[in-house]
C-alpha cells in the first residue's frame, strides 16, 4: 500500500529532527510550514493540467524513505572515474544528494560556495533565507514537501563583474548506497551584476540498476547584465526516479542559456519557469530526450514575459524507442505590458517504433499585439529516402538509422559545448546498438 | 560488367521497363536519353536497388553476380554508385564526417582498415577543389540547404571519393547553369578510366558536348529504341525524339 499524507508527514518530521539545529527554532518554522502546505496540497494527479500526462503513482509506490545520516567517506579513488576531460574552475560534489567539501574545488575569487548543510550547521540565516525565495512553496505538493526535507545541496553566489573563463560543474554521483531513498536536494545560483559564468550539472549513478528518488529544486537569479550558460544531463541509472524545478528570474539584459538532456532514469521530469522581472533580458532553453523501454521523459516549460523588450526561444527534440514515453508541455505567455516580446517555441519528436508515445502541448498565450511569436511541434520517423541515399554510400542499415538519429539532434548535442559532454551523450545514446533491436521490434509488429 | 537482360518492371502496377537490354563493359560511358516518363530513372534507381519496383522479368548480371538479389549497401561496397537527380538533404548530418563513414564502410567491406585522418582530410579537400565545391560546405549538414549546383557537386566529389566501378549519373545536368554542368562534367572525365565503366542518364544532349560517351541508347516507352554512337545524340539535339517514337511505333 501506498504511503498515506500523514505517512509522509510523520517521515518528514522524524528527518526534521536529524538535521543540524544551529540555524534555530526560526529554519525549523519554515520546515514545519512547508509540511503544512504539503499536507494541504498533497501529490498531484491526473486532475492538475500540470499532471495530465504524468503519473506520479509509480513513484509513490516506490516508498521511497528520508536519506541516511550522514557519513563520512572517502571516496575520492571511485569519483575519478565519473570525471570528464573538462577544463573547469572548480567542480563540486555531492554523493547521494550530499554536499563532499573535500573532493569540491572552487575558485576563491569572486565566488562563494556555501553548502546548505553548513550553513544549517553555522546558522547561517542570510543564505538559508534566500532559500525558497524564487521558488516559493509551489503548487503540486513535491516542491512544499522539499523545503521540508532538503538536508543538502549548494548556494554559489558569483560577485558582480565577476567573468569565469571556464565552467564550473555539479557532479550529483549516487552511489548503491541511495537505494530505496529519496535525495532532496537544492541549489541556489546568485550571480550579481555583470557577472558571468557556466555551470555544468551532471546526473550519474554509479550502479545502474539502482532505484531511487533524485529530487532537485534549482533557484537561479540574475542581476542585470549578468549571463549564465547552464548545461544539465540527466544519465540516472534505468531504475532512477528523478524531479527537478528550476526557477529563473532575470533581471534586466540578463541572459540565460540552458541546454538540458534527459537520457536516465525510469521517471523524469523537468519543470522550468523562466520569469523576466525586467526589460531587455534573453532566455534561452533548449533540450534533448531520448527514451526506451519503461522510460518516461517530461519536460515542462512555463516562460512568463510580463515586461516589454524580452527574448525566449525553446527548443527540444526527443528521440523515442521501444515502449518509451515522453511529455512536452511548453507555455509561453505574452502579458499586455510586454510589447516588443520575442518568443519562439519548437518541439520534435522522431518515433523508432510503434509502441513509442509522446504528448507534446506547445502554448502560446499572446495579449500584447507588438510581439513576434512562434511556435510548432512535429512528430515523425525516419525518412525512408534519407535511409536509402546512405545505404547507397555503402552504409549498412543500423549505421544509415543512427547516423539519421544523430543528424536529429545534433542541433541541440552542438549547444553542450565541450567534446567531452558532446562525445558522452553521443556515446550514451549509442544508437547503433538499439536501432539493432528496433528492427526486430518491427519485423514483429 | 553489366549485363541487362529483357528487364522489365512496374511500379504500382504500372508497367515502366518494358524489356531493356544493355551491355556496359569497364572503360566505356554509355549515354541514356529519352523523353520524359521514358524510364531513365527507373532504370538508375533499379539498379541503385531503391525500393518501390517490381521487376516481373528479366535479369540484370553485374560482376557475375545477380545485381538484383543484392541489398542496397552491398551494391555500393561492390563498387555500384549512383549520383542521384534530387540528392537527399541530411539535416544534422556532417558532410565530412558521412564522406568518412561511407569509405569506411566500403574499405571495411573490401576487409581494409579505415583510412587515416590525414589522408582523407588531404584527399577530401583536392577533390572539393577539383569540382569547386566551397570547403565550407564539408564542414555542414550534407546537401541541407545547399543550392541545386551544390548538391550536384557534392555528389561528384562523392563520387570521386569513393572511386565506384560502376557510376551512374541520374540526370546530374538537370538545373545545372552552363558552370556548373561544365564542372561537373569536368569532375566525371576526371574519373573515367580502363577500368570504370559508366551509364550517364540524360534527358539532354548538351552534357554529352562535354562528356563524350562511347554509346549512346534512346529509351523510349520502357524499351531501348534505338542505340548508336556519339552521332546519335546530335541527331537527336536537331531532331528531337518524335521521329524515333513514330519508328518505334511502326
Amino acid at each position: 500500500m501506498n504511503p498515506t499524507l500523514s505517512d509522509y508527514k510523520t517521515q518528514e518530521l522524524q528527518g526534521i529532527e536529524t538535521l543540524p539545529m544551529s540555524s534555530g527554532d526560526w529554519m525549523i518554522d519554515r520546515r514545519l510550514a512547508a509540511l503544512q502546505r504539503f499536507e494541504t496540497l498533497g501529490f498531484p494527479d491526473r486532475r492538475s493540467e500540470a499532471w495530465r500526462y504524468t503519473s506520479v503513482e509509480a513513484l509513490l509506490e516506490q516508498g521511497f524513505v528520508a536519506p541516511a545520516k550522514a557519513q563520512q567517506r572517502d571516496r575520492d579513488h571511485e569519483i575519478q572515474r565519473h570525471l570528464l576531460e573538462l577544463a573547469a574552475v572548480g567542480r563540486l560534489v555531492f554523493i547521494d544528494g550530499q554536499f563532499m567539501a573535500e573532493l569540491s574545488v572552487y575558485p576563491s575569487e569572486g565566488v562563494r560556495v556555501t553548502s546548505l548543510r553548513a550553513a544549517m550547521a553555522n546558522g547561517d540565516r542570510q543564505v538559508l533565507e534566500a532559500v525558497g525565495s524564487l521558488s516559493g512553496l509551489g503548487d503540486d505538493g513535491f516542491a512544499a514537501l522539499n523545503l521540508a526535507g532538503f538536508y543538502d545541496g549548494a548556494v554559489i553566489q558569483i560577485d558582480p563583474d565577476i567573468r569565469l573563463d571556464a565552467p564550473m560543474e555539479l557532479l550529483h554521483l549516487s552511489t548503491a548506497g541511495a537505494e530505496g531513498r529519496k535525495l532532496p536536494t537544492r541549489q541556489l545560483i546568485l550571480m550579481g551584476r555583470g557577472s558571468k559564468a557556466e555551470l555544468i550539472e551532471r546526473f550519474v549513478s554509479e550502479d545502474r540498476q539502482s532505484r531511487y528518488f533524485n529530487h532537485q529544486v534549482v533557484e537561479i537569479s540574475l542581476a542585470e547584465q549578468a549571463s549564465l550558460s547552464h548545461k544539465r544531463i540527466q544519465m540516472e541509472s534505468r531504475q532512477a526516479y528523478h524531479l527537478s524545478d528550476l526557477h529563473i528570474a532575470l533581471q534586466s539584459k540578463a541572459e540565460y542559456s540552458g541546454v538540458m538532456a534527459s537520457m536516465g532514469g525510469c521517471w523524469s521530469r523537468t519543470f522550468i519557469t523562466n520569469r523576466f522581472k525586467q526589460p531587455d533580458a534573453h532566455c534561452e532553453l533548449d533540450g534533448l530526450y531520448l527514451v526506451d523501454d519503461g522510460q518516461l521523459a517530461d519536460f515542462h516549460l512555463d516562460v512568463d514575459h510580463q515586461v516589454p523588450n524580452c527574448s525566449s526561444g525553446e527548443t527540444f527534440k526527443g528521440i523515442l524507442r521501444g515502449s518509451g514515453r515522453a511529455v512536452f508541455d511548453g507555455l509561453i505567455q505574452v502579458g499586455k505590458g510586454a510589447q516588443k516580446s520575442e518568443a519562439h517555441l519548437h518541439n520534435a519528436n522522431l518515433m523508432l517504433s510503434r509502441q513509442a508515445e509522446v504528448d507534446t502541448k506547445p502554448q502560446l498565450m499572446i495579449l500584447a499585439d507588438d510581439v513576434v511569436c512562434s511556435h510548432g511541434t512535429s512528430v515523425g520517423q525516419l525518412d525512408d529516402q534519407a535511409i536509402f541515399y546512405l545505404r547507397s554510400r555503402g552504409l549498412d542499415e543500423q549505421q544509415a538509422r543512427a547516423l539519421l538519429c544523430q543528424g536529429f539532434l545534433a542541433e541541440i548535442v552542438e549547444k553542450f559545448e565541450h567534446q567531452a559532454l558532446i562525445e558522452s551523450l553521443n556515446n550514451h545514446m549509442n544508437f547503433v546498438v538499439s536501432t539493432e533491436t528496433e528492427s526486430s521490434h518491427e519485423s514483429v509488429g | 560488367m553489366l549485363a541487362i537482360k529483357n528487364l522489365t518492371a512496374s511500379v504500382d502496377g504500372k508497367e515502366i521497363l518494358r524489356g531493356v537490354d544493355l551491355q556496359v563493359e569497364p572503360g566505356e560511358v554509355h549515354a541514356i536519353m529519352g523523353p520524359n516518363g521514358s524510364g531513365k530513372s527507373t532504370l538508375a534507381h533499379i539498379l541503385a536497388g531503391r525500393d518501390g519496383y517490381t521487376v516481373s522479368s528479366g535479369e540484370v548480371r553485374y560482376l557475375g553476380e545477380d545485381l538484383l538479389q543484392l541489398e542496397v549497401e552491398e551494391r555500393a561496397q561492390k563498387g555500384l554508385f549512383l549520383a542521384m537527380q534530387y540528392p537527399v538533404e541530411l539535416p544534422g548530418v556532417n558532410n565530412m564526417s558521412f564522406l568518412r563513414e561511407a569509405m569506411n564502410a566500403m574499405r571495411k567491406a573490401r576487409g581494409e582498415p579505415e583510412i587515416d585522418t590525414l589522408s582523407f582530410m588531404k584527399q577530401v579537400k583536392e577533390k572539393a577543389r577539383q569540382v569547386k565545391l566551397d570547403e565550407k560546405l564539408l564542414k555542414r549538414s550534407v546537401n541541407a540547404g545547399f543550392s541545386g549546383g551544390e548538391k550536384k557537386r557534392n555528389e561528384i566529389l562523392q563520387m570521386a571519393m569513393l572511386e565506384p566501378k560502376l557510376a551512374i549519373l541520374d540526370e546530374t545536368d538537370s538545373g545545372l547553369d552552363i558552370d556548373a554542368l561544365r564542372t561537373v562534367a569536368d569532375g566525371v572525365n576526371r574519373l573515367r578510366s580502363k577500368e570504370r565503366g559508366m551509364i550517364v542518364v540524360t534527358h539532354y544532349q548538351r552534357l554529352l558536348d562535354y562528356i563524350h560517351p562511347d554509346k549512346v541508347h534512346v529509351l523510349a516507352n520502357g524499351r531501348i529504341v534505338r542505340s548508336g554512337g556519339k552521332d546519335l545524340a546530335l541527331q537527336l539535339e536537331a531532331r528531337g525524339y518524335g521521329w524515333l517514337l513514330e519508328e518505334a511505333a511502326a
